[in-house]
């Protein structure tokens, strides 16, 4: 593709971001984010709020900590809100989530941590856990009850099977 | 993706992985983002996987495509080992 229509394509979505808080229809804003050129650069995360122990800060505060675009009341992105929605799914509504949009430190600082270069990040009791796509994985195969028990957390779903079987 | 032939930025994310994972048994690239190269979604399937947590799977595509994803707005992973 040529490099005037891609530079038009990222100014698209640049524009599209407009400021936060604005509800933004997930098909513009795309999905969990990429790397470099779009973000102004891959360096490091700097002082403050990006740097390595200020996250580690942040990653150890909570059992459970998302990173993500918008926050769980509204996400700004398909991905993200795919995280919320799993959570939710699970009855997990008390959780630590940091709107990366609003911090760019933070948003280039939490991908240094992981080695990882998406938004949305989960992290489970301190450790990184994935993306959208591990978590959705994790809640199809069972996996995410498990680690929630781990939390000492209980899955809603259990339950809800329960219901079922009283039926 | 039927008969359609593939994007350039499909077949070079395609050419990369290959090279990175010469054991993949499977290996296919889709442009999601309506062919404008900024969201893939990636599916492989290799030895590579085996015994590796899923995010450790995950990172190991990152890598391998770590240049490219600079440029990329996103993707999507599927890894999984050969029956």
């Amino acid at each position: 593709m040529s490099r005037v229509v891609r530079a038009a394509w990222r100014l698209g979505f640049a524009a599209a971001r407009g400021p936060v808080g604005r509800p933004l229809s997930q098909a513009a804003t795309g999905a969990a984010e990429g790397g470099g050129a779009a973000e102004g650069g891959g360096g490091g995360g700097g002082g403050g709020s990006g740097s390595r122990e200020a996250v580690e800060r942040l990653v150890r505060a909570h059992p459970v900590v998302v990173f993500m675009k918008g926050s769980p009341e509204q996400p700004l992105c398909g991905f993200s809100n795919a995280v919320v929605q799993i959570l939710r799914l699970h009855g997990v509504e008390d959780y630590n989530a940091h709107d990366v949009l609003q911090d760019p430190d933070l948003r280039q600082g939490i991908k240094n941590y992981s080695n990882w270069p998406t938004i949305p990040q989960v992290y489970l009791n301190g450790e990184f856990v994935g993306g959208c796509d591990i978590l959705l994985q994790m809640h199809q195969n069972g996996d995410l009850v498990e680690e929630l028990k781990k939390l000492g957390i209980r899955s809603a779903l259990l339950d809800a099977e329960k219901d079922q079987d009283k039926k | 993706r039927g008969f359609s032939s593939q994007s350039e930025g499909e077949a070079r994310v395609s050419r990369i992985l290959r090279e990175k994972f010469p054991r993949a048994s499977s290996i296919r690239v889709v442009d999601i983002s309506g062919g404008c190269g900024a969201m893939y979604e990636i599916h492989i399937e290799s030895e590579d996987f085996r015994e590796k947590r899923t995010v450790q799977q995950h990172q190991m595509v990152n890598q391998a495509l770590s240049e490219e994803i600079k440029s990329m707005h996103g993707l999507r992973i599927f890894t999984s080992t050969p029956k």
